[in-house]
């Protein structure tokens, strides 16, 4: 076996990276081929996340533990809505790029972070886009630990990717996963903090919400913007410790099933 | 300069438990000429193909070769129905690392004699300009050997004259495997068989002895 080509490094990097150009391409002009175009990518989540939390603060005025209502949900919805969106999204990436893998090139691996990319730009478009809401509307306010709020951000996409992961896998094995999962996200964003505080709660129910560790993310956000909401509760460690397992299963689990990802 | 096949064992799982299509399977895939692969309908015909050109792997085993080989070109494979003939072309050159991509593109529009709709989607494409399009995207990317599976019976006669004349101007230093169950076109395409039957692989050198022995 001596006349095995050899193929550097360096040559599979760059033709990865025109793969993942290509598929990236070829995801937004198949996601975005009608007349709304691009422009609705971004503008329908902006209007969901924005709605809400508009209305939401026109039915109860005031603050919520010292954080004007409005940006207490805008924060809890951006964070509950970069899990919750893409979470179905780019597990279906897997299925979705299943005729690509006829291209020896094309591996599910680049289809799932791709599809990731895509769902990650357009949550930061919409957050410089409820930025600039913020501002005319005339609401800002001081971030008292940017570096904490963008290592959150960044944590919840490690979390939500390597979960879509997993779920993508366990669904191209198991296509009745996906119908189950869909009953236990929704209710995710009720119990996630994102309409209420945890402060809220009386400390001997905690445990029935500190498991889920979108509640960290959405409590810390808070904490984040405003120091004087505190971060009683919750922790990062816990965020940090259960973003680092469910990474290191999906990449095991890829690791072992992608041969089979391929032809189911 | 062959393709080695070394103890290749391929399953699918089904309710009936793991279905073997091959099983310690070792050969030397012949390729100095142009190759039809034979077999019934099921006998692994098109797995044997997507294993070649690593769509999918063996469960167990190895193949071995030095050879480039191109995608197995069928009707649709990599085809966007929403894209237009133009963005599909550029998708596939982008994958496969073409350095000139409006030079590729341009041989493309060419060869596949498509004209102006080239920059419609393939949606609204007939059937064989669809083959047109893939067989032209496939055939102006240099490969070893070309992996094709009945993209070109949809094909006129005219095109698929064509497409057996660039074949052949490749032949020089390209190879051909391909899978089809229209023997008129295996005929004019190719000059030896290989027939699957139960799991194994038998080479006939010439063509004819081995679409005999494939027919009894």
């Amino acid at each position: 076996m001596s006349d095995i080509v050899s193929v550097s490094f360096r040559s599979q990097l760059k033709v990865w990276k025109s793969v993942c150009f290509a598929l990236f391409l070829r995801e937004l002009r198949s996601q975005f081929s009608d007349r709304l175009g691009l422009a609705w990518g971004f503008l329908e989540p902006f209007a969901f996340i924005f709605g809400l939390s508009y209305v939401r603060s026109l039915v109860r005025e005031g603050d919520a533990h010292g954080i004007p209502i409005f940006i207490f949900m805008l924060i809890g919805m951006v964070a509950i809505q970069s899990f919750l969106q893409p979470f179905t999204k780019v597990a279906s990436a897997f299925s979705k790029n299943k005729p690509l893998y006829a291209f020896r090139q094309v591996q599910p691996i680049s289809a799932l972070l791709v599809s990731a990319f895509v769902e990650y730009t357009i949550k930061v478009i919409v957050i410089v886009l409820a930025m600039l809401t913020i501002y005319l509307l005339g609401v800002t306010f001081p971030v008292h630990d940017p570096l904490l709020l963008f290592l959150l951000f960044h944590l919840l996409w490690i979390m939500t990717i390597s979960m879509s992961c997993i779920l993508g896998i366990a669904s191209s094995y198991l296509p009745e996963v996906k119908k189950i999962v869909g009953v236990f996200t929704r209710p995710l964003f009720f119990i996630s903090c994102v309409f209420f505080s945890l402060q809220d709660i009386p400390v001997e129910y905690w445990h029935w919400f500190t498991w889920n560790p979108l509640v960290h993310f959405v409590e810390l956000g808070r904490y984040a913007c405003f120091e004087s909401y505190g971060d009683r509760g919750v922790s990062l460690q816990y965020a940090f410790q259960f973003t680092l397992i469910v990474f290191f299963f999906a990449v095991s689990l890829y690791h072992l099933t992608w041969k089979g990802l391929l032809s189911r | 300069m062959t393709i080695r096949l070394i103890n290749l064992t391929k399953s699918y799982p089904s309710r009936l438990g793991p279905q073997y299509i091959f099983r310690n399977l070792n050969f030397d895939f012949p390729t100095e000429n142009n190759v039809a692969i034979l077999g019934k309908n099921g006998a692994g015909k098109s797995t044997l193909f997507r294993m070649l050109a690593k769509s999918e792997y063996p469960d167990k085993g190895q193949i071995y070769t030095n050879k480039s080989m191109s995608w197995p070109v069928a009707l649709a494979t990599g085809v966007h129905p929403q894209m237009t003939g133009r963005e599909n072309t550029r998708f596939i050159g982008r994958i496969n690392d073409v350095k000139d991509l409006s030079v590729y593109e341009e041989a493309v529009q060419d060869f596949a004699e498509i004209g102006k709709r080239f920059d419609l989607p393939v949606k609204t494409y007939s059937s064989g300009m669809r083959a047109r399009l893939v067989f032209a995207c496939c055939v102006n990317i240099h490969f070893d050997i070309y992996l094709i599976d009945e993209a070109t019976s949809v094909g006129d006669p005219k095109f698929r004259r064509k497409a057996r004349e660039a074949l052949e101007v490749k032949a020089k230093e390209a190879g051909l495997i391909m899978v089809s169950h229209e023997m008129d076109q295996i005929r004019e395409f190719c000059t030896s068989a290989i027939i699957i039957e139960d799991g194994q692989l038998n080479y006939y050198g010439d063509l004819e002895e081995g679409i005999a022995a494939y027919m009894e």
